[in-house]
């Protein structure tokens, strides 16, 4: 048995690996395998359930095959897809959350970049008294402001009609821990590249845009991955804010609030359910994916928040 | 409301402008030098930055403290008078007389206690048994990692699938294989709650199994080395080596995951409604202070579960720094 497995793994001799060694390591693939099933069957079985139709999903009820695509019919595939892009109409709420996100990484960082910067690299009356209420507003834990948060949005902007967008977009512009981030790193930076463009004649934003910043691209980078990942994942509070669509207007939900409103269509298949939190999905993945350097550097820095 | 945030507004101006006044005064004794040209530049860059951080961030604060002892109703803004502790009054009746805060408070601290402990204990399992340099422990920590990528409003669609109370649903389907009658798992008081850790644990935890892991590769390899020379065994170095070096990353990831259970609001909320098996105290403040729009009880029960869980906090930091 022992020598049958060892058989198996690829290379074991050449690497010197023990037949004990061996076991060892199939041992840890098998309860590896078994653990990644664990973890990834709701997953695949969201994948699988939305190339199927609502019979094909009935049929498959209770077998493996729940587990699998409808290889039989792909057709019913792109038409849950279809459905959800072209009658349910995702795609609008997808912009929307793109929009919504592309300002809010914009002000995020110009906001609090320039708060930054200045608590880092300039000297004025006031700045030890405004150093403590950053450290302050950090520590201080602040359970839950959102309905004081929203009569204030409220009474500000009436949020009656296109102007509660600006409810989504300011105050996820302010992040007082980012303005902390982008001080220490600002700190780091040797004076002497400052010093030089002054010389030169530039002003105190021309420093910060032409210099600061494209010395800081990796802190830039992680402040606008968590910025996308925050703003795409919020839920309740653009729910709470924006007004429902109106009949032949462009909605203003984004596209996890809308999420509910999809749900209750008269008639929607679970199919198109999956292909709609599938699609709901698939960007913040992909930011995943390409970002997941910047993604680990924000891990390293959660840290600091203690 | 506009004149108390316009007064809250001049008090902060002029308790920043006292501390600006003192740093000129003293800046002599403390050698150092403010130019009025780079001072104003300062200000005019921090402006957009204390505008929105004092509307956003410590607004929401001071009125969170002051409307809970007010009985502001929100369509009424302008008609606010001062109730003294009426509101915590009410809250400790409702908690006395069965309400839903109790089923709220019952709830939410069942959630804590299960998911806590469940959400940890994985994330520190997993990150030990990824922490290789096999192949496919690369893969498998990609694996154990994929939920977190999925939002919670999505998780919470898609056990809602799963959970589904017909034949069909998948669980209910696969334990019908096994002759298990066909269960309504969210509607059922006594398995509403678990299923509901179990999945937020499950999206979850592979977040905290890469903090542990970062917190593994801060340990020094040579510390191990010498626990091998001194013959220790696997479990040894778990608990001389490896658990203490641990122990910093592991304070942070229960206080983050202790207060982020506390706020437990969207699953219930997407997943059950508003019921009283299932209603947590996040959500009752929401739907206190939102749906039926008396925010300034919700504001009384808000500033309650921010001294609670702020005690906590501070009790578990004692605890485990201590023993440093």
């Amino acid at each position: 048995m022992v020598n049958k497995l060892y058989e198996y793994l690829p290379n074991a001799e050449r690497k010197g690996i023990s037949p004990k060694k061996a076991i060892g390591r199939i041992v840890y693939i098998v309860i590896g395998v078994i653990l990644s099933l664990l973890f990834l069957f709701p997953i695949v079985y969201m994948l699988a359930t939305s190339t199927k139709s609502e019979s094909a999903y009935a049929a498959s009820a209770g077998s493996i095959a729940m587990f699998f695509p409808d290889f039989a019919d792909l057709g019913e595939a792109a038409k849950n897809y279809g459905n959800v892009f072209a009658n349910y109409g995702i795609w609008r709420y997808a912009i929307n959350s793109f929009l919504y996100a592309a300002a809010v990484i914009a002000s995020n960082i110009l906001v609090n970049g320039l708060a930054g910067y200045v608590m880092a690299k300039l000297n004025f009356p006031g700045k030890r008294f405004l150093s403590f209420m950053i450290i302050f507003l950090i520590v201080v834990p602040v359970e839950t402001s959102i309905i004081p948060l929203y009569s204030i949005v409220k009474i500000m902007l009436g949020l009656k009609n296109t102007a509660s967008v600006l409810g989504v977009i300011l105050p996820a512009t302010i992040s007082i821990f980012n303005i902390f981030l982008f001080t220490q790193f600002f700190e780091n930076i040797p004076q002497g590249y400052e010093e030089a463009a002054r010389i030169d004649g530039a002003n105190t934003l021309v420093v910060f845009f032409k210099i600061i910043l494209p010395l800081s691209k990796s802190i830039v980078a992680t402040v606008a991955v968590f910025c996308f990942i925050g703003v795409w994942n919020d839920y309740l509070w653009p729910s709470m804010i924006l007004p429902y669509a109106q009949e032949g207007q462009w909605p203003l939900y984004p596209i996890q609030s809308a999420l509910t409103t999809i749900q209750s269509i008269q008639g929607i298949t679970t199919g198109e359910i999956m292909a709609s939190l599938i699609v709901t999905s698939i960007p913040i993945f992909i930011i995943y994916v390409l970002a997941q350097k910047y993604i680990v550097q924000g891990f390293g820095t959660a840290g600091l928040k203690m | 409301m506009t004149v108390s945030a316009l007064i809250i507004a001049a008090v902060f101006v002029v308790v920043f402008a006292l501390f600006a006044f003192y740093d000129v005064v003293t800046s002599r004794r403390r050698k150092v030098k403010y130019r009025i040209w780079t001072a104003m530049t300062a200000y005019l860059m921090l402006l957009p930055a204390i505008v929105l951080a004092f509307l956003f961030v410590l607004l929401p604060i001071l009125y969170s403290l002051g409307y809970a002892f007010t009985d502001y109703y929100l369509l009424k803004p302008n008609n606010i008078s001062y109730i003294g502790f009426e509101n915590f009054k009410q809250v400790f009746q409702e908690i006395a007389g069965r309400g839903t805060l109790y089923h709220a408070l019952i709830n939410t601290t069942e959630f804590v206690v299960g998911v806590v402990p469940l959400q940890i204990g994985l994330a520190l399992a997993l990150a030990l048994f990824v922490n290789k340099t096999y192949k496919s422990a690369k893969v498998f920590k990609v694996c154990f990692f994929a939920p977190v990528v999925i939002s919670l409003s999505v998780t919470s669609f898609l056990w809602l699938q799963i959970l589904s109370p017909s034949e069909k649903g998948l669980l209910n389907s696969l334990l019908g294989v096994l002759g298990v009658k066909p269960r309504d798992w969210l509607r059922d008081p006594a398995t509403a709650m678990p299923c509901i850790i179990v999945l937020s644990a499950w999206q979850g935890c592979g977040y905290q199994m890469l903090i542990v892991l970062s917190g593994l590769s801060n340990i020094q390899q040579n510390l191990y080395e010498a626990a091998s020379l001194d013959g220790a065994g696997a479990w040894h170095k778990f608990t001389a080596v490896t658990w203490p070096g641990l122990r910093s990353t592991f304070v942070y990831i229960i206080i983050t995951v202790f207060i982020g259970a506390c706020r437990i609001l969207t699953q219930p909320m997407l997943m059950t409604g508003y019921q009283d098996h299932t209603v947590t105290l996040s959500y009752y403040m929401y739907q206190q202070g939102y749906t039926y729009r008396w925010v300034g009880y919700s504001s009384a029960v808000a500033l309650l579960m921010t001294i609670v869980i702020g005690t906590i906090t501070l009790i578990q930091r004692r605890v485990f720094r201590e023993k440093d």
